[in-house]
């Protein structure tokens, strides 16, 4: 009779990557009706106080509606601010309640544990983007020039701003760091950017400032997919925020790899 | 013993000032981080709507945004008081020390409240100063400014308090809060005069508390208002008082608090 071994794992861990991986997924399940609900509520309130603000019929650029061009913009925040809450809570809550111990016991490599806290806030904030474009479909008049240019920003958008959450996650201390983050960081970054006003409405600094946001590139690549309007290069922006996904994510698997705030 | 006359002014005083101290000790989360989002508010919808010569009833788009923005921080802040002060007590299980002191139903209610008015009224005060710097504004009548600051405070922090004792969990408040604060808040006439609505809404409108108290006070600091600012005072006086009386039985029959 044979003796009971060990599993073998071999170069890659990848039941225990996706066991994590699972964990924060149905974690997010678990919270969804009131997450995805909330983020939804305020997408539509927005776009509706825009659209009742200056009329239905009023037109931001020539030939698109305000609820048409601010849209996108609604949604792409969305995207970004439920990646950055969900990256930053799964690991603020491990770290606070204590369980992030069996994480980090567990035969798992630092890339593994960056792919299982960063795979489930992307796939959660692709879920409340899919919702909230559902949403607010009625108050749009989309034309859908180039989806896959949308889905390609929408992924994009998610990661960037993920491994932000990660990193503000692996930095926080308490519930307080996170909070000041949001407040400070994440939505003026979010309203700042080409979600609301077109670049033409900014004066000359602005405009310029407003064109390093990550989220004017992303905002701007996925409202070109859906309605055909451009305020800037798509490869520029493309390209803009892969060179910022890379750095984040290797700067979080380096803190991960040395344990940073997290291993005594 | 330290002998208690009718009221148990040194109790109700304590209580004052652990609710005002609990949300000054995080005064960026408190006070700051709301003033920073009503500005944010500001800015893009001047940048979006009102930098274009948009007018809303005769006055530029940006004058009549700035006494809606202010209101809704105000109102914002005095529910996310009261009611976070009463779930997270008793997630973490201190209410019983709201429960067991001295202290009547009465004096509850205004020690819990008195705290909510006073983050409302401090977040208020700081959004308009911060507005001012950038649009500088006049007080058309004071007065009116100041009653309905107060009472929507207090009608906030009284259905907060409502919230906070009838919610057993953080995401149920938070349901709450997204499902009906912030609703009320945004389609209540802060953006837009309710002119703008199809006469079914602008009927609804009338019944809707929200409306009397940020129209009232856009009448007191502009002069314009869609409804009459006697009967909004009226209103408010009337849901304050209805709403007092709800809280007063809550705790009084230890509702959802006491088994």
């Amino acid at each position: 009779m044979p003796r009971p071994a060990p599993r073998r794992i071999g170069s890659v861990n990848g039941l225990g990557c996706w066991t994590l991986c699972r964990r924060g997924l149905l974690r997010f399940w678990r919270w969804s009706w009131s997450s995805l609900g909330g983020i939804c509520v305020s997408s539509v309130l927005l776009l509706a106080v825009f659209t009742l603000a200056a009329g239905s019929q009023s037109e931001m650029v020539p030939g698109i509606s305000v609820g048409t061009f601010v849209g996108p913009g609604v949604l792409f925040f969305a995207i970004a601010y439920t990646a950055f809450e969900s990256g930053a809570v799964l690991i603020l809550e491990d770290k606070i309640e204590g369980t992030i111990a069996e994480v980090l016991m567990a035969p798992l490599a630092p890339l593994e544990v960056t792919v299982g806290f960063m795979l489930p806030p992307v796939v959660n904030a692709l879920a409340a983007g899919l919702a909230v474009f559902l949403v607010t479909l009625p108050f749009t008049d989309y034309v859908f020039a180039d989806p896959a240019t949308t889905l390609a920003f929408a992924v994009l958008d998610a990661l960037v701003f993920a491994l932000a959450g990660g990193l503000v996650g692996l930095w926080a201390d308490k519930w307080e760091h996170y909070g000041a983050a949001e407040a400070f960081l994440m939505l003026p970054l979010g309203f700042l950017s080409g979600s609301f006003f077109d670049l033409a409405s900014l004066p000359e600094p602005a405009r310029a400032l407003v064109q390093i946001n990550p989220l004017f590139h992303a905002v701007n690549g996925g409202r070109s997919g859906l309605t055909g309007f451009s305020e800037s290069s798509l490869a520029l922006g493309a390209a803009f925020l892969v060179c910022l996904a890379v750095p984040l994510a290797l700067l979080l698997w380096r803190l991960v790899f040395s344990g940073y705030k997290v291993r005594a | 013993m330290r002998p208690i006359g009718y009221v148990n002014w040194r109790g109700l005083w304590t209580l004052y000032q652990k609710e005002v101290r609990r949300f000054l000790n995080v005064f960026t989360q408190t006070l700051l981080a709301p003033m920073v989002t009503s500005l944010l508010f500001l800015a893009i919808f001047h940048l979006a709507i009102g930098g274009r010569g948009r007018e809303v009833a005769g006055i530029d788009f940006t004058a009549f945004l700035v006494p809606g923005l202010i209101m809704m921080s105000i109102a914002q802040n005095a529910f996310a008081n009261t009611s976070s002060t009463l779930v997270i007590a008793k997630s973490q299980g201190n209410i019983v020390d709201l429960l067991m002191p001295p202290l009547s139903p009465g004096e509850l209610v205004l020690g819990l409240t008195g705290g909510g008015v006073t983050r409302g009224l401090m977040v208020g005060v700081l959004v308009a100063a911060a507005m001012w710097l950038f649009l500088p504004f006049g007080i058309h009548q004071p007065a009116l400014v100041v009653y309905h600051a107060v009472m929507a405070a207090l009608m906030l922090s009284l259905l907060g308090t409502i919230g906070g004792i009838w919610a057993e969990k953080y995401d149920q408040i938070a349901a709450v809060t997204n499902f009906v604060i912030t609703p009320f808040s945004f389609l209540s006439g802060t953006f837009y005069s309710i002119e703008r609505l199809p006469p079914l809404w602008q009927n609804v409108a009338h019944f809707n508390p929200f409306f009397y108290m940020i129209d009232g006070f856009r009448y007191g600091l502009i002069g314009h208002a869609d409804a009459s600012p006697m009967l909004g005072v009226v209103v408010l006086a009337g849901v304050d008082a209805l709403l007092a009386v709800v809280v007063y039985c809550m705790f009084r029959t230890g509702y959802r608090l006491k088994s």
